[in-house]
């Protein structure tokens, strides 16, 4: 049985993480390491890791894959916070970090067998989209996953341009023709299956 | 034209809503135990940030913060090549620096120059000998390391010649 987890999280994220300029004053005693303050950094960001996470990931990994991944963030943030700067918010940071972790997991491919086989991944999409917008989760599902990476920062996250190309390690105008194409990738697959 | 645009961010917006309504489960669970376990290893390494926890070609590390990442692999047992002995010269040790990039001294003249001169300047790439390191970064190899000649390339000769 999934935990039915519908109700825990607002729709939009600007409830649960803080504004910007409440970064600042969090930053600081993060990088000292003190604990109360990982706690309060645990707590409004995780929510948002997590999303990213599962965005990014889709159909490619069960929920497990996804809280494997979540862990592997949080444990690589708690060794690289010392060292952070500032050069970028605390959200970009977070997800530039998932972003690598999620990448990795692709890449290897170590659940490629699973995939082929089908098992248990379509039976989560449809159950989902039985529900919910059927025609935009089997597509996001259909989509690559950078894309979908792409899509999910964009559209969900509300990043800017300037973020996403921070968290991804690209150039803001590849990101700006990435976009494009996955925009036009998602049209063309919701299109079809409608 | 305008109109045009319009359309476009309309059909933005849609995008944008249906996207959060259909990711809208995906970012809870009880996770009080990665909470725990995340505020204990923050504070543990921040208690010590001489270490630095890298990363090269996928092999976990530890440097001293402000060594250069020549020497940190050389102490891990990776053995980059740097033919003119760390004189910013020759480039062979150069790095494609994979991930926190920002973690790094920033790069003098002479290495830009260095990098530009072996057609190697780009926004990733460093020289191992050059570049100090402050922070976590990850970084790939980009020549065959000392030691790793293929067998074949002595021509067997050392075997002939006894």
């Amino acid at each position: 049985m999934r935990t039915p987890a519908h109700d825990a999280v607002p729709e939009d994220g600007a409830a649960e993480a803080s504004p910007r300029d409440g970064e600042a004053a969090l930053r600081a005693p993060l990088t000292r390491g003190d604990r109360a303050a990982a706690g309060e950094f645990y707590d409004s960001y995780a929510p948002r890791v997590r999303r990213f996470i599962a965005g990014s990931l889709g159909s490619f990994g069960t929920r497990q894959d996804a809280e494997d991944l979540m862990q592997e963030t949080f444990i690589s943030m708690a060794e690289a916070l010392p060292f952070f700067r500032g050069e970028s918010t605390l959200f970009t940071f977070a997800c530039a970090i998932a972003h690598r972790k999620v990448q990795s997991f692709i890449q290897t491919g170590a659940r490629r067998a699973r995939l082929a086989a089908g098992i248990d991944l379509s039976a989560q999409a449809t159950e989902q989209g039985g529900t919910r917008d059927g025609a935009l989760l089997r597509a996001l599902d259909a989509i690559s996953p950078d894309y979908r990476e792409l899509l999910h920062l964009k559209y969900v996250e509300d990043a800017s341009v300037a973020e996403i190309a921070a968290i991804r390690g690209e150039s803001e105008h590849a990101v700006e023709s990435r976009l494009a194409r996955a925009r036009r990738s998602l049209k063309k697959l919701m299109g079809r299956r409608r | 034209m305008n109109r045009r645009r319009d359309d476009g961010q309309a059909e933005d917006a849609d995008l944008a809503r249906r996207m959060r309504a259909a990711a809208s489960g995906n970012g809870s669970a009880a996770g009080d135990k990665l909470r725990e376990r995340f505020s204990a290893r923050l504070s543990e390494s921040a208690a010590r940030t001489g270490v630095v926890p890298i990363e090269i070609d996928g092999r976990k590390l530890e440097a001293r913060r402000g060594a250069t990442v020549l020497a940190a692999a050389m102490k891990n047992g990776i053995r980059l090549m740097h033919v003119c002995g760390a004189r910013k010269l020759c480039a062979t040790c150069r790095v494609k620096i994979t991930a926190g990039a920002e973690y790094l001294t920033p790069m003098s003249a002479q290495e830009r120059l260095s990098l530009r001169a072996h057609l190697s300047l780009g926004s990733r790439t460093r020289l191992a000998c050059q570049a100090r390191i402050e922070g976590p970064i990850e970084a790939a190899t980009v020549f065959p390391l000392c030691g790793d000649l293929p067998e074949s390339a002595d021509g067997g000769k050392m075997e002939d010649s006894e």
